[in-house]
């Protein structure tokens, strides 16, 4: 999750989003490398005492300040490119979970070896326990094994939301009456929080995402456990 | 009346920084038409012939690359595990 006060990006827990974070790098140096560069021109031009009343076109200046910036774009473009097709690729998950979205809360279904199912609503603000953060934290966590293919197909059953998770570089939209995928890894366990990023309704601030991924033999004792429940 | 080419030929050289930025604009709306033609040619979403051939998108191979670019990905290796119709 996000500290107090927190700027950047939260670090990544899958590869993609790594990769965002680098790609993000390169594109920012950028952005500074030409800030700093107008600004300096802008100042020598507001300090100098030479002034030639007399200039009417330079083809050479003209050259490189043509040339520079499509470069400039060019080595933006290739960046960004990679990574779009990457985050298309084809994965083999090794498990599909359903991610649906409700007023106000969401609901995790594991289907695929049995009917594990459940809601995940956000534990109210005078319910916490001390350590646990406010607005963030839900009674039931999407638990997953750690540094496997996981499939998310997230669809809405009333309004539009959308299931995002910043650390592993997701979010995609809750549509009613459609099914989006996304997939991803956690590469490190943890506890990962993201909020529900498509405006629906009164309490659209309050249905967070919780994702803990924990070692295989703790996902399937977990499994087992609320199935038992259920 | 001389032609618009001839017209920008003889601006050309006697204003030649405009050559690169006939390179980069040409070349940029090129590549899009090139891209835009590919999609409309070979993307299995699209269906000219409704004849011989209603929906395309119903006849994909697993081990078909559709996208223009692949990074890690080598489709020809993958099997296909889902069951035929």
């Amino acid at each position: 999750m996000a500290h107090p006060a927190q700027v950047g990006f939260q670090d990544a827990t899958s590869p993609l989003m790594e990769e965002l974070l680098y790609f993000h790098d390169h594109a920012l140096m950028i952005v500074f490398l030409i800030s700093v560069m107008v600004l300096y021109i802008i100042v020598c031009m507001i300090t100098t005492n030479l002034s030639d009343k007399l200039i009417l076109d330079s083809q050479e200046i003209e050259t490189i300040w043509t040339v520079l910036p499509a470069i400039t774009l060019i080595l933006i473009a290739l960046p960004s490119l990679r990574i779009l097709y990457l985050m298309d690729e084809i994965n083999d998950p090794h498990l599909t979970i359903k991610a649906m979205g409700h007023q106000w809360y969401w609901s995790y279904e594991y289907t695929d070896y049995e009917d594990l199912g459940f809601d995940s609503y956000m534990i109210p603000t005078q319910d916490l326990t001390p350590g646990q953060f406010r607005l963030l934290e839900a009674d039931h966590r999407m638990v997953i094994p750690v540094e496997s293919p996981i499939r998310v197909l997230i669809s809405a059953e009333d309004v539009l939301h959308s299931w995002a998770v910043p650390t592993l570089g997701i979010k995609m939209d809750a549509v009613p009456g459609r099914l989006n995928q996304t997939a991803f890894i956690a590469a490190r366990p943890g506890v990962f929080y993201g909020q529900c990023s498509e405006i629906c309704g009164a309490n659209h601030s309050f249905m967070p995402i919780v994702i803990e991924a924990v070692p295989l033999n703790h996902f399937e004792s977990w499994t087992a456990l609320m199935l038992e429940e259920a | 009346m001389p032609s618009m080419l001839q017209v920008v030929g003889k601006q050309l050289k006697s204003h030649p920084a405009l050559v690169p930025l006939f390179i980069f604009i040409g070349g940029g709306a090129a590549m899009s038409m090139v891209y835009l033609a590919r999609l409309a040619l070979k993307n299995p979403d699209v269906s000219w012939d409704r004849k011989n051939n209603p929906e395309p998108w119903n006849k994909l191979e697993p081990t078909q690359q559709y996208k223009l670019f692949t990074i890690n990905m080598d489709y020809s290796k993958l099997k296909k595990d889902r069951p035929d119709f």
